[in-house]
């Protein structure tokens, strides 16, 4: 049985200020105009009431990290002879983040099948998420770019999160997902709110019912790999992108990077950083090869991969969780949901005898 | 927009001798524009200009050298173009260049921070100087000059310097209203002062590279230091330090070639004020060389020329 | 403890060998004693090879799982992290994660006669492959091995070629793309002395890898001599990073080079997205 709780909304920051004595806490609060996940400060006004800019991806999956830290050394025996020390760094303690949407939380499902598969385990991802909890925010206003409702989720989705909050008029009623996010709600400023939860529901209901109408991508895989090699359809799909990475960086589900050395002196350390497939760089060859050379293949991979190879792998399930920040941050207004539907639609043209 | 169905006449003339014509079209909300690659004659009818036609077109234009291309331009779009033409950068002959008088286009910062909250965007007016918006089943009512994007306050050339076809009336610079509030600012700051807002600005900066691909001065795209590997310059860690260098080594490229379009800032998903960056440097190279980008094809901007001596660089100090 | 799939073993150079202008060959040993008596591989498995402080590189390991004195690794010098291994030097310090990837069928390649057709450094993969098979060589039938380089110089294993010309067991056919003073040798494109050699596809699998250009003429004339697409076997190269199907960079549509290949057959390419 999950745990049901209240809280008023003046308790909020209290109650994350609790939190914060034992975890490192996150809750959005603005950067200049960004609205960004950030450490949790009482002085600083949370906002609550929209979209984050960014998701709060970085809390599980940083925009670098270092994997393996190494020291060129003198052999004592030999001088002749360089010893190298590498060692691995894993990262430690426990991270709370209050006030993710979710899209945001569901994204972190697509990271654990590839992370976390049958097949290997990824310890320096394995280790932040097993220690960050969600205490998911379900939304009250949808925008014009929401779509969650395409792939497979709804705006009181709790799947992916710890703690699933429902914003009431006067507070939060907040119930727990998973059973770490049960002991999170043992707080004396928490009520219990078993009475409220018809009214929570109701709420839930209202919003998914004016969410935009969802779409059928179930043909989405197949239709994608049969237009693979109509260059023209993808050339005008991405004629006006720029090739930056500002879709894949705010994408709650992109999870590709690279591996780079850097070095100070003697020391240095092998880094996992954010990497995009919108960049040449991400498949060139050192031969000077490159089998993605155009934006149209690269975008064609980025959409591909998300309604196509990932969802034939991992039994339909789409890696997009429909937030919409790749439409809303991208400089040349690419919307995703246009080019998916359209190679949906899209009829080859009938070839005459 | 007024001029529209003339734009869209000139463009239907013009399109069988061009492979595409780069303009906006309705974006995915009554707030946005998107930039729109007409090659067929049923594109010419999504066409739309007005407020919204934030993008700088030029961007697009170095990519696709070897085609012939029309462009529509706004004023400070033109700049770009001719920035580009005086770089070689692209071949005159390739490129149909349209203009028509631009009245300002808006900042989606501003009205994102006017609006507060967000929500459904259900309809956008805009009647004489008062933009109505509908968001999420309310009406708000903002004052134009109120979202329009600071570089439109001090404009001088609403108009295109360089077109083949123009549509409509030209119409005269706007009287300054605003100066460069925020560079003054800036400046008032002491060195150290000006170190940290940079600092902190930077932080959030998640390395996208949105602002150099958006830039139409920044041509070297492939082939960019931030990712170059041989020589090192940078280190690919979550550092202010790498950051900051990106966009200073950014800043120096662009020294007398940029025209303050402002791309950079506006692609930014972070909303860093990269422009303010570009202003002060251009600041400084208008005082040392009198020289503002993009408005003369026939001159070389200044850092691109050599003199053996520089009337305002005395580094000798005789 | 799981194993930290990115951390590598630290691994010693015991020998390097000049294969030509641009090629390096590598005999390296696992630090760890245990790692390396424990070390097990399949012909066609690929490892990160890295130079801390400049990076890894994917690199066949090309000595086979039958001579386990050290891993063999060669390469070519084309960017900054083979430049950098090429100044390395015997007793120098490298990390190793290896074996990644799926191997070659040899398995299934049991009883059957076998071609390979290497060029240039696509010879390394086969090599593994074929010292495997001559180290088991009553497992399989006929064994023909056409190599080819551009020059005499730039033919890597030249040190072992003349042993497998000598052997009554193997048919070597080696060949350079122009006459070369004391070439005792073919001479021609790989492609076209394979149609000369015309190995019969009747119960064979061929077993190609070298530059794309290569690959392209050779699988055309494979099909000439009548080999079908499930009896034609080839190695891929991609740009790789983290080398276990998760940082995302070598697939081809829903296929990881890094896991699912780099070994495919070329009826398994065509059921694959055209993006080599």
């Amino acid at each position: 049985m999950a745990k049901v709780q209240f809280i008023k909304s003046a308790d909020v920051k209290p109650w994350l200020a609790e939190l914060a004595k034992e975890h490192r806490v996150f809750a959005p609060s603005y950067d200049g105009e960004a609205l960004l996940f950030r450490p949790f400060d009482l002085e600083q006004e949370i906002i609550l009431d929209r979209a984050a800019t960014m998701p709060p991806k970085k809390t599980v999956f940083p925009q670098s990290e270092k994997l393996v830290d190494f020291t060129y050394s003198k052999d004592p025996e030999n001088l002749s002879r360089v010893k190298i020390d590498a060692r691995e760094t894993l990262p430690e303690g426990s991270t709370v983040v209050f006030g993710s949407r979710p899209c945001d939380a569901r994204g972190f499902t697509m990271f654990d099948r590839v992370y976390l598969s049958d097949k290997n385990t990824d310890i320096y991802y394995q280790a932040r998420r097993k220690n960050t909890l969600f205490i998911t925010l379900a939304c009250r206003t949808i925008e014009n770019t929401c779509f969650c409702n395409w792939v497979d989720s709804d705006p009181c989705d709790p799947t992916g999160s710890d703690v699933l909050a429902i914003p009431m008029n006067d507070g939060y009623l907040l119930e727990s997902v998973s059973e770490q996010g049960e002991k999170l709600l043992n707080s004396k400023l928490l009520a219990d709110g078993s009475s409220r939860k018809v009214e929570a529901d109701k709420i839930c209901q209202e919003i998914a019912g004016s969410i935009n109408n969802t779409k059928d991508l179930s043909q989405a895989p197949a239709k994608l790999l049969a237009v693979f090699d109509n260059m023209q359809f993808w050339e005008e799909v991405s004629a006006k992108c720029l090739s930056c990475g500002a879709c894949t960086y705010l994408c709650p589900s992109c999870y590709c990077f690279n591996i780079t050395d850097e070095t100070n002196g003697m020391k240095g350390k092998r880094l996992r950083s954010w990497d995009n497939c919108m960049s040449a760089q991400f498949t060139m060859e050192a031969s000077g090869h490159n089998p993605r050379p155009t934006k149209a293949h690269r975008l064609k991979n980025r959409v591909g991969h998300k309604f196509s190879y990932y969802p034939t792998i991992h039994g339909g399930v789409i890696s997009c969780c429909g937030c919409g920040r790749c439409i809303k941050s991208c400089p040349a207004g690419i919307d995703i949901r246009e080019i998916v539907l359209k190679a949906i639609d899209f009829e080859p043209a009938a070839v005459e005898e | 927009m007024k001029y529209q169905q003339e734009l869209k006449d000139s463009i239907r003339k013009a399109l069988p001798g061009l492979d595409v014509v780069i303009a906006w079209s309705a974006g995915y909300d009554p707030l946005h524009a998107t930039p729109h690659f007409i090659r067929r004659e049923e594109d010419i009818d999504r066409l739309e200009i007005g407020p919204f036609s934030v993008h700088n077109l030029a961007t697009y234009l170095p990519g696709l050298r070897g085609k012939k291309v029309g462009i529509v331009v706004k004023g400070c779009d033109s700049r770009s173009v001719i920035e580009l033409l005086q770089e070689n950068l692209i071949n005159r002959e390739e490129v149909t260049i349209f203009g028509f008088p631009c009245t300002g286009v808006v900042d989606q910062t501003k009205i994102r921070k006017a609006l507060g909250h967000t929500g459904k965007v259900d309809f956008c007016q805009i009647a004489s100087q008062t933009v109505v918006i509908g968001l999420g089943g309310e009406e708000h009512k903002l004052r134009l000059s109120k979202v329009l994007a600071d570089k439109c306050f001090s404009c001088q050339y609403p108009n295109a310097l360089i077109s083949d076809h123009f549509v409509g009336e030209k119409i005269s610079p706007s009287v300054q209203t605003e100066g460069d509030d925020d560079l003054e600012a800036f400046e008032k700051m002491p060195m150290d002062e000006r170190f940290a807002f940079w600092q902190k600005e930077m932080d959030r900066c998640i390395r996208c590279y949105a602002c150099r691909n958006a830039c139409p001065m920044c041509v070297c795209r492939d082939h960019c230091l931030a990712e170059s590997r041989d020589p090192h310059w940078l280190s690919q860690e979550d550092s202010v330090r790498d950051k900051w260098m990106f966009q200073l080594i950014h800043a120096y490229h662009l020294a007398g070639r940029c025209t303050e379009c402002g791309e950079c800032q506006r692609a930014c998903p972070m909303d860093i004020p990269l422009l303010l960056l570009k202003k002060k440097m251009n600041k400084e190279i208008k005082e040392l060389f009198q020289y503002e980008a993009g408005v003369d094809p026939e001159a070389t901007p200044p850092l691109l020329s050599f003199k053996m001596e520089e009337e305002n660089i005395n580094e000798r100090e005789w | 403890m799981t194993k930290n799939i990115y951390l590598p073993e630290m691994a010693t150079i015991q020998e390097v060998i000049r294969e030509t202008h641009n090629i390096m060959t590598f005999r390296v040993t696992l630090n760890n004693p245990e790692a390396m008596k424990n070390f097990s591989f399949k012909p066609g498995q690929v490892g990160q090879v890295s130079s801390f402080g400049t990076g890894e590189a994917t690199f066949v390991i090309n000595s086979p799982p039958t001579r386990m004195d050290y891993l063999q690794f060669s390469v070519m010098r084309t960017g900054e992290v083979t430049s950098k291994l090429h100044s390395l030097k015997a007793g120098d310090q490298i990390g190793v994660r290896a074996p990644l990837g799926n191997s070659f069928p040899y398995e299934d390649m049991k009883g059957k006669d076998i071609v390979f057709v290497g060029g240039g450094i696509g010879m390394a993969p086969l090599r593994t492959l074929l010292l495997f098979m001559l180290d088991n060589r009553a497992d399989y039938g006929k064994i023909t091995l056409l190599y080819g380089a551009r020059s005499p110089v730039d033919m890597a294993y030249s040190y072992e070629l003349q042993d497998w010309l000598d052997r009554d067991d193997l048919d070597t056919y080696l060949t350079i793309d122009a006459p070369y003073e004391g070439w005792q040798h073919k001479v021609g494109l790989i492609p076209n002395v394979l149609l000369d050699i015309a190995p019969s596809p009747g119960n064979s699998v061929a077993i190609t890898c070298g530059p794309p250009i290569m690959i392209k003429f050779t699988l055309q004339a494979l099909e000439k001599l009548g080999f079908k697409d499930e009896q034609i076997v080839t190695t891929l190269e991609k740009r790789m990073k983290c080398g276990v199907g998760i940082c995302g960079r070598c697939n081809i549509g829903t296929s990881y080079v890094c896991m699912d290949g780099p070994v495919f057959t070329r009826a398994q390419l065509r059921q694959l997205p055209n993006e080599l």
